[in-house]
Parts: structure tokens; C-alpha cells; sequence
């Protein structure tokens, strides 16, 4: 534990922990400093030289990111002369800036525009021409980069070389004709590419996928957990329901990580930030009943005829890590008896590395086995279902073609008498049960996922539900209603 | 000590070996890093990025690093020069002597443009900053060594001292 | 008057070692080695030599903060910053050329002093001739036996001015571009490869051999107050005989301007700046100016590196703050905003101003973006491109008055 010291901000007495930079002992106090290179993660380079500050005794102006707390230590950070200071350095930084933000997606969310209008809003004295650059880089699958808009922070840099250690960016050259750009011959295309985009603090480097979507004052922000692996990055969930025309009809526009110093730090990967595409595609928005024919059932209606196969025996459960804690709970009450089958499959199974990528592409096993679930082998399930001992077959998410090809799903899914389809998506064999219920997605329901340390993390409700859709747990707890027999109680 | 070559090296053996002996020159290999592009300059008279990867192959250093040197400093071209690399000082004493009129010379005397090799590879020129020669201005400099003030006779003489 | 590092330069063949052995060449260093390393500090403090590479810092207590050997166990550095590159100083150049054992006996003084084992001598890339000179003199010192205690090594830099400064000296000879740093900590502490590391220049390390020779007080004596000894001007501009001249420190720079020659025939004073194009310029009232470190900061400028440039009546100011800035503009190194962009800023506005497209607002907005800049950078550089267009305009409004009123009338 560092020691404790008192030190004064603004004439306020503050106690933080000794060496603690100012700048953040400054936002433990509610004191934000503008600043531009200065990034917890990637370091204190004291380039931008926004965040200047008075400190007693000292000749001339500090810079709050290399300055420590110590005792005594007497701190100005909103004098004339600072903000006369941080002005001066924001206009130089906007020089040769184009100040294209109406064309520009970082528009709302801009380090340049935020702090000109809470300590800028001068009039332009700039009669030069703005210095020319290269423009829409495509700088990786995920990345566009645009050098006039750069302010050379060296952030992005920072982090291909300090974090994911690939160099794919430098800032080369010198003095005024000084760019960023590509490391030659590379290009920005790792597992991490997507996060010089949250780091960048203006619209030099922008994301592929978002670019001309939706601007981004439209935008609802919802805090959540990136289902992608069991890692359980915490993420912000940035839903476009305002303008439901944008972003091509796509009501999640984007995922951004949130910062959690005990799970993700500051990132998230490609895999999990990219991830959002497929959503809303395919979504069971109907409860159906499939046979003999397709018919539209209501939830009391399905639930008392499902629940009532559930009450014979024999009962299959198959589902993934997709379940948060309060749906596998329910799952254990309702199919108490039933034999489980959730591990990761293949399908389930990508890439791991140091970072944060875990191999398991799925978020929550973890609560199942906290719960005393275990799963079983999808071999055994097989000879199971070969040997007819499956009587009914219920499948939450899990696409069985993804785990035994489509023509064997589809001759074990007609062994067993009765089987059920859960989810929010259509999934390749979801036609061939005899009852498909839509679920909720994870951004339109709340709950936690457990990680695979064994950390418990909530995740919120951004959207709603599509259709007739209920979370997993409610549908289980629909279920076990009927199955229990008080059908009255269901329908009230 | 060896260096395994990912891909063929631009260097020749000999290169290489100045290359390795410039790692191997002070007691930590990162401080040979300039030396060794010194000498990439003098051999390829401009940088290329499949030189400067080589070499940062053999010091064992991320290629955006050693790119990064090789294009910040003034010594170190992207455009090829003369085999008699022509600098000339335009700093404040070198101008009030007269620089600008003895970049016309220059231009003239060789003929090219500044920064322009001339067609055989021998010559090119370029205005530098400050060269150290401030009492004899315009200095004139070639290939790194001082050779005295830029005058009508010496510029002219350049081109014979072949 | 009194000469220390120039005395013998009538010598033709000084630069060599028997030449510089008879002249009572390494005397000072052998007295060196008798002495304990904090004895050698001890006498230079008594010195009161100051960092002639511009800084002035008292050399001796910059050597006090190397923490001592028990203290901080490992290898420490001595460093000769030889890259002086400040348009108007080429005093280190003739000393590397015509003094090199002078230099290298102080080097292996102060190697002595701090505990280094090893030292290098960091030579600007187009002093090739002098790297040459150097390295031979190296060579013969090696030979006679005097590196014993200290292996000197020597490099060359790659033509960035910025490379002169301290920190960005470490940075290019750790391979790394040349981006100042930020201390805390200073070099002393952690320099080179993070280890402590003295950096001095060319002219202070030579002034070491007469320090141990003659004893600090001696030195001290010929100085004025805090500035010991002598300073070597470099004299170049619009004077009769430019050239390198050694005075006590103090002199007058009038004395300094008679040295040189005067102005050249049949032009008047206009202004002299005193330590390199950096340095705000001094007036023709401040002739009687005594030139050391702490005095010449009362008339707003610097002693700097001794880079002395005369500037006559024929010289415009715009002109010149022009020349100025866009030497400052090329050598800013990037790495902080305010200098990256100002520099180009007002290099631009200056340009504009020569082509006659000035305006009378351009004058208040010079100033207030040198202003911003000053004081708010990373480094020294970064302080003198906000300095110097201010300082001209603040000497020379006229001069700016007429550009901007020829510029409207044409």
C-alpha cells in the first residue's frame, strides 16, 4: 500500500496515495484534466501538453501527467493561466487540423471538439494553409486512418507496440512533416486492431465497420459483458433505436469496451467487438409449434404442452455457456433430473492468447459448474438418442448440425419423440422440432455471466425484446410452472 | 554471433558483416543502430524499408523502430544522392554570407535540381542547417567532411574533382 | 588576456600527442589520478566551471549528483556531446580539430571522477574531418597509456540538431530517433541505457586538464563571479575577422567585437546575438555588456554556446526571424505539439510576410503564439522557437512595420 499524502487542488485539500500522477489523483477528485497522449494503459509521454497545471514553487507550468502527489504539493488546475495554457496548446493542436467534423465519425465523441467548446471557442487567427496528408488509409480490415486529422499522440502507436507488441503503426519522419502511418509493407490487422479506435482522441482513426452509419449523439449506451468468450470483457453496448433508418436498419450499432482492471483493462478483441453483426439475423420473434404443421401457439399454450412432456422422464438438455447464472438456475430447477449436455463443441472452441482471447467462445460455463451442473459428452448424447433412450430433446441456442453435421442432426434429432427449440436466432435444423420458442439476445435481457476466474458480472438490458422473445429463465420458470401442474398460475 | 535471415538479405556478406561488428562496437547492440544505418546510407546512398528491415532484423528490433530512426534523421534519405553527396548551409551566418546565391551555382554547376541526383550517380546537392563552418559561410560540405566556404571557384571545382 | 584552451593553437602540430606532451599535455590528468575521485569534484566546484554547451550548469555539482558507486553499484557514463550544430558556434569544431588530446585528457579526468569505465565521445556526423583527428588522437592516447582506467569510444550522429541536447543525445546513441526527454530523472541518474551518465561538451571537458594543472582556485580567478575561467566565442556575421576567440568570462562584448574586428567596413552596428541564432539578440547599448552566463541573462538573453553572430544594418529582422524559424522549424523534432506546430506556424507567417503578403495582425499573433509556446514544450528547442520571432519584433518593430507597409503598397 502506497502511502497516503495530502496535497491541495484547487485550494481543496485532497488526500491521494503518494506518486500518484495528478492527473489521476485529480479524477479520483472529480477533477478532470484535459489530455490527449496521457493514457492509464499506455503510458505518460507529456506530448500533447494539454494537461498543464500550476503548481506552487514551480518556474514554470507543469504537465499533471508527469508530475507526482506528494505532501504539500499545491496543485492550479482552472487559474486564467492554465486555462490560457490549455487554450493555447488546443489551438495549436487544431492548426493544421481539417476540421471536417461534419464529415468526420468521431463527430460527438472528439477530443478537439469537446475541449473547444469547454476551453477553446477562440476565433481562428490561422490564415496559412492547413497542411495536406493522406487520407481514408485503409489502414487494416477494421481501421480507417486519416493522417490530417491525426494530432500525433502517439496513443495507437503506443499500443501496437507496448500491448499486442505488433508495430504496425509508427509515427515516422520529423518535425512538421512528421506522420502516422503504417509500418511498411504491414498492415493494422490483429486480434486487438479495433482498440486504436477507442484510444484515438480524434477522427484519425475510425472504425470500418461504423464509419457513415449513425452519429453518434443517436446513440443509447448500455453497460454489458461481451458474450464472445470466458473472458466476459466488460463492454458498452451502443444501441441505435433513435433513428431506427440509420446504421442500416442494425439496432446494435457497436461494441466498445468498458474499462474493468480485474477482467479487461481497457480492451476488448476483434472477434468480440465485430461480433454484432448477426443478431438481429434470423430472429424467432413467434412461438410456434412446428407439428404436424406450423402453427402461431400462445406462451400458456406451449408451456402447458411442453411442460407436460417434461413431467414423463428421459430428458435430454442441451445448451451452452450463452446461459447467464439466473438461466442456468432456472434450467436446473425445471430440468432437475434430466441429463445436461453443454460443454464447448468445436463450433464453440477459436483462438486464445495472452491477452484477454480465451478458447472457450462462449461466456458463462462457468456459472453452470458453480451451479454443480457438469455436461456430458455429445457421443454419449448420440448413442443415447441411436438407443432411443432420449425421450424428449431440449435445445437452447445450440445449432446440432454445427456439432454432428447436418444429415446426422438431423437423423438423431428424429430419434427422440419430442424435442424443443430455444433461442434467439434460427439456427440450421430449427425447422425439424416440434416446438420453437423464441429467447431473448443477450442485450435485450439482464443477468450475469461468470468468467472463467470465477468473477460474477451484470450485464444490462439495452434493447427490447423482439416479438413474443422472454429470457431463457423466464420461459424455464413458464415451464416449470406447467410442468409442477398450476397451469392456472402460469396463465395469471 | 548470427543472425538468422527471414527473408534474402539486401546485403552483401561484407555488408553484413560491418552491419554485425556495428552491434557488437558498444556495450549494448542498440547503440551501434545509427552507425549501422550510416553505413546502409553510404552503401545504398537512401534508405529503402527492405534495408532498414534487414537491419533491424539483425539488431533484434521492431522494424517501426528502426524506421522511424532511419526517417527522422536529416543524414538518413529517402531519395537517392550523389555518390559526392553536396551540402550547403543556409543557417543565419552561411546566409548572410550569401547561401542563396551559391544554391543557384550549385544548381547550375551540377545541374540538377536540389535533392536530385545528377544522371551518372555522382553528384547531388542540398541546402543543410548549420554545418560548424560559420566563420568561412557558405560552408560547403561533401560527403560529411567540411572542404570550406562555397564560393564561384570552389563550386565549379567540385565538378572536376572527379 | 589570459587563454587556457587556446593558448598553444600556434602550435602547427598541437594536435598531436608529443606536441601536446610538451605543453604540459595529461599533467592534469595525472594529478587527477592521484587524487580521490570526490577530490577531483571538489576542485572543479572550486572551479566554478559552467556547462559551455549552453546551459551553463556548475559542472562540478552536476557531477555531485552521479550517486556514488556503493550506492548505486554498476557501470556510470561520461559523454562528449560533439554535436554542436547551433547556427553561429563552431568553437567545438577547432577545438576537436587543432586540441583533440586537451579534450580527451579532460574526458579521462572526469571518467576518473565519476567512476566511469567507459566513455564516448559523440561526434556530429558532419565533423567527419574531426571524427578523423579524434579518433587518431584516441589511437595515441591509448598507446602512451592513459586510457587505463576509462575505454573511450567514439560515435557519430545523423545530422539532427536535437541531438545536442541531453537527453535526445542518449536517445540517438540508444538507436532510438532523437526525441528529448523529460527529466525527472535526470542523466546524471539515469542516462545512458539508464544508467548514470554525465554529458558534457567539447569546450567544458577541455577547460578540465588547466583545472587539475593549475588548481580550481586559479581557474576561478580568471573568471568572474560563478563563471570560472574562459569562454570561447565562435564570431561570424558581419564582421571583419570571424573567427574563434577565447576571453575570461566577463569580458565585455565590446572587447569581443574589437577581437573580431569591428562590423565590417562602412556598416553600422544593427545587433549581436550571443549565443547562437537561438539566443534573443543584444543592442548596441548593451556593448559594455560583461559577457558570462549570469549577467547576460539580465539583458533577456543567453550566453549559450558562445555562437556569437553580427548582424549590420544591411540584415532585416523579418529576414532574419525568418532564417531562424525555419532552422527551428527543421530541426523540431516532432515529439510535442506546440513546437511541432508553431515552428511551421510562424515559419509560415514570416514567409508570407517576405512575399510582402504581411498584415499588422500578424505581428500581435507572433507574439501570442511564441508566447504559448515558450515554457509549455518539452524542451529547450521548443523554448527558443516561441523566443525568437518575439524577441525580434520586441527590438525591431520597425522592421516589421516596413514589410508589412512595402507589402501593402506594391
Amino acid at each position: 500500500m502506497a502511502k497516503k499524502v495530502k496535497f491541495k487542488l484547487d485550494g481543496r485539500e485532497i488526500e491521494a496515495d503518494e506518486g500518484r500522477l495528478v492527473i489521476d489523483a485529480a479524477k479520483d477528485a472529480g477533477v478532470n484534466i484535459p489530455h490527449y497522449c496521457y493514457h492509464p494503459a499506455l503510458g505518460n509521454p507529456g506530448n500533447c501538453r494539454m494537461c498543464i497545471v500550476e503548481v506552487a514553487g514551480a518556474p514554470k507550468p507543469q504537465v499533471s501527467c508527469r508530475t507526482s502527489v506528494r505532501e504539500g504539493l499545491d496543485v492550479k488546475t482552472a487559474s486564467d493561466a492554465v486555462k490560457r495554457a490549455q487554450a493555447s496548446a488546443l489551438e495549436l493542436h487544431l492548426v493544421n487540423h481539417p476540421l471536417d467534423c461534419p464529415v468526420c465519425d468521431q463527430s460527438g465523441e472528439c477530443g478537439l471538439q469537446n475541449y473547444y467548446m469547454e476551453i477553446g471557442q477562440y476565433q481562428s487567427s490561422v490564415r496559412e494553409d492547413k497542411q495536406h496528408k493522406d487520407k481514408r488509409i485503409e489502414a487494416g480490415p477494421h481501421v480507417m486512418l486519416d493522417q490530417e486529422r491525426c494530432i500525433l499522440c502517439t496513443r495507437c502507436t503506443r499500443f501496437v507496440d507496448n500491448v499486442t507488441q505488433t508495430h504496425e503503426l509508427g509515427v515516422f519522419r520529423r518535425g512538421h512533416t512528421e506522420r502516422l502511418e503504417l509500418t511498411p509493407g504491414l498492415i493494422l490487422d490483429n486480434a486487438y486492431s479495433g482498440n486504436v479506435v477507442d484510444i484515438c482522441p480524434v477522427g484519425a482513426l475510425t472504425d470500418r465497420d461504423f464509419r457513415y452509419k449513425v452519429r453518434v449523439w443517436y446513440l443509447d449506451q448500455t453497460d454489458s459483458i461481451c458474450p464472445g468468450c470466458s473472458r466476459g470483457c466488460n463492454i458498452s453496448v451502443h444501441t441505435n433505436t433513435q433513428r431506427p433508418w440509420h446504421n442500416d436498419g442494425k439496432r446494435v450499432a457497436r461494441l466498445k469496451p468498458r474499462h474493468n482492471h480485474e477482467v479487461n483493462g481497457y480492451w476488448m478483441c476483434d472477434e468480440g467487438r465485430y461480433n454484432t453483426g448477426s443478431l438481429d439475423l434470423g430472429r424467432l420473434g413467434r412461438v410456434l409449434r412446428l407439428s404436424p404443421q406450423k402453427q402461431d401457439v400462445s406462451w400458456e399454450a406451449a408451456a402447458s404442452e411442453i411442460g407436460a412432456k417434461l413431467r414423463d422422464g428421459g430428458v435430454a438438455f442441451v445448451a451452452s455457456g450463452m446461459l447467464s447464472n439466473e438461466d442456468w438456475a432456472a434450467a436446473k430447477e425445471l430440468f432437475a433430473g434430466a441429463k445436461f449436455y453443454f460443454s464447448a463443441q468445436p463450433d464453440q472452441i477459436g483462438e486464445e492468447d495472452a491477452l484477454l482471447r480465451r478458447r472457450e467462445k462462449v461466456p458463462n460455463l462457468k456459472g453452470a459448474e458453480a451451479l454443480g451442473l457438469s455436461s456430458g459428452t455429445f457421443d454419449e448424447l448420440a448413442k443415447d438418442l441411436e438407443a432411443g433412450k432420449v425421450r424428449a430433446l431440449y435445445v437452447v441456442e445450440r445449432d446440432l448440425a454445427k456439432i454432428w453435421g447436418v444429415e446426422r442432426a438431423k437423423s438423431l434429432l428424429s430419434k427422440a419423440a419430442f424435442r424443443v427449440f430455444q433461442g434467439p436466432n434460427k439456427v440450421e435444423l430449427s425447422e425439424s422440432y416440434d416446438f420453437r420458442l423464441p429467447a431473448t439476445a443477450y442485450v435485450e435481457e439482464e443477468g450475469h455471466f461468470t468468467n472463467f476466474e470465477g468473477i460474477v458480472q451484470a450485464y444490462c438490458k439495452a434493447l427490447e425484446p423482439i416479438g413474443e422473445a422472454r429470457p431463457d429463465w423466464d420461459i424455464f420458470r413458464l415451464l416449470a410452472t406447467a410442468k409442477s401442474g398450476a397451469a392456472a398460475e402460469v396463465a395469471a | 554471433m548470427s543472425v538468422t535471415t527471414a527473408t534474402k538479405s539486401p546485403f552483401t556478406a561484407e555488408q553484413e558483416a560491418v552491419l554485425l561488428r556495428w552491434k557488437n562496437e558498444y556495450p549494448y547492440p542498440n547503440m551501434g543502430l545509427v552507425e549501422a544505418l550510416r553505413s546502409v546510407q553510404d552503401w545504398n546512398r537512401r534508405m529503402t524499408p527492405e534495408c532498414v528491415a534487414r537491419v533491424a532484423e539483425i539488431f533484434e528490433l521492431p522494424f517501426n523502430r528502426v524506421w522511424g530512426v532511419a526517417t527522422f534523421f536529416p543524414t538518413f534519405t529517402q531519395w537517392k544522392t550523389g555518390r559526392k553527396r553536396v551540402g550547403l548551409c543556409h543557417g543565419l551566418s552561411c546566409w548572410l554570407a550569401g547561401s542563396d546565391k551559391m544554391e543557384k551555382r550549385l544548381e547550375e554547376t551540377l545541374g540538377v535540381p536540389e535533392k536530385t541526383c545528377t544522371a551518372d550517380g555522382e553528384y547531388s546537392w542540398e541546402s543543410m542547417e548549420c554545418l560548424g563552418a560559420c566563420e568561412q559561410g557558405p560552408a560547403l560540405l561533401v560527403n560529411d567532411r567540411l572542404v570550406g566556404a562555397a564560393t564561384e571557384e570552389t563550386v565549379a571545382k567540385l565538378k572536376e574533382s572527379k | 588576456m589570459t587563454k587556457i584552451l587556446t593558448k598553444h593553437f600556434d602550435e602547427p602540430k598541437l594536435h598531436e600527442l608529443e606536441t601536446y606532451k610538451r605543453l604540459d599535455g595529461y599533467k592534469g590528468l595525472e594529478k587527477a589520478l592521484t587524487l580521490a575521485p570526490a577530490e577531483v569534484t571538489a576542485e572543479v566546484l572550486k572551479s566554478n566551471l559552467r556547462g559551455l554547451g549552453g546551459a551553463g550548469f556548475p559542472t562540478g555539482a552536476k557531477w555531485g549528483t552521479v550517486p556514488p558507486v556503493d550506492k548505486v553499484p554498476g557501470p556510470r557514463y561520461v559523454v562528449v556531446n560533439a554535436d554542436e550544430s547551433e547556427p553561429g558556434c563552431f568553437k567545438d569544431r577547432v577545438l576537436l580539430t587543432r586540441a583533440p588530446h586537451q579534450l580527451i585528457e579532460g574526458l579521462l579526468i572526469a571518467a576518473h571522477a565519476i567512476g566511469a569505465k567507459e566513455a564516448f565521445i559523440f561526434v556530429r556526423g558532419e565533423y567527419q574531418n574531426q571524427y578523423d583527428i579524434i579518433e587518431k588522437a584516441v589511437k595515441e592516447a591509448e598507446a602512451a597509456g592513459y586510457t587505463k582506467h576509462a575505454k573511450l569510444m567514439l560515435m557519430r550522429g545523423a545530422g539532427a540538431y536535437i541531438s545536442g541536447l541531453d537527453t535526445a543525445l542518449l536517445e540517438t546513441m540508444e538507436g532510438k530517433k532523437a526525441w528529448p526527454r523529460q527529466p525527472p530523472p535526470f542523466p546524471t541518474v539515469a542516462g545512458l541505457m539508464a544508467k548514470p551518465t554525465v554529458v558534457n561538451n567539447v569546450e567544458t571537458l577541455s577547460m578540465l586538464p588547466f583545472i587539475l594543472r593549475e588548481g580550481g582556485e586559479a581557474f576561478a580567478k580568471i573568471g568572474s563571479a560563478k563563471n570560472g575561467g574562459t569562454v570561447v566565442f565562435s564570431v561570424s556575421g558581419h564582421v571583419e575577422k570571424p573567427g574563434i576567440y577565447e576571453v575570461p568570462m566577463g569580458s565585455k562584448l565590446r572587447d569581443v567585437l574589437t577581437l573580431a574586428g569591428g562590423v565590417r567596413k562602412g556598416h553600422t552596428l544593427k545587433c549581436v546575438i550571443p549565443g547562437g541564432t537561438s539566443m534573443p539578440p543584444l543592442m548596441e547599448k548593451d556593448l559594455d555588456l560583461a559577457l558570462d552566463f549570469d549577467q547576460i541573462r539580465a539583458a533577456g538573453t543567453f550566453l549559450g554556446a558562445g555562437g556569437m553572430i553580427v548582424l549590420d544594418e544591411t540584415a532585416d529582422a523579418v529576414a532574419v526571424a525568418h532564417n531562424i524559424e525555419r532552422f527551428l522549424t527543421h530541426e523540431s523534432c516532432g515529439q510535442c505539439t506546440p513546437c511541432r506546430e508553431g515552428s511551421y506556424w510562424n515559419e509560415e507567417i514570416l514567409e508570407r510576410m517576405l512575399h510582402g503578403k504581411g498584415t499588422p495582425e500578424d505581428v500581435p499573433n507572433m507574439t501570442r503564439i511564441g508566447e504559448n509556446i515558450t515554457g509549455k514544450v518539452i524542451c529547450a528547442l521548443g523554448d527558443t522557437v516561441g523566443m525568437v520571432t518575439r524577441a525580434y519584433i520586441q527590438r525591431f518593430p520597425e522592421d516589421f512595420k516596413k514589410r508589412i507597409s512595402d507589402g501593402q503598397k506594391s
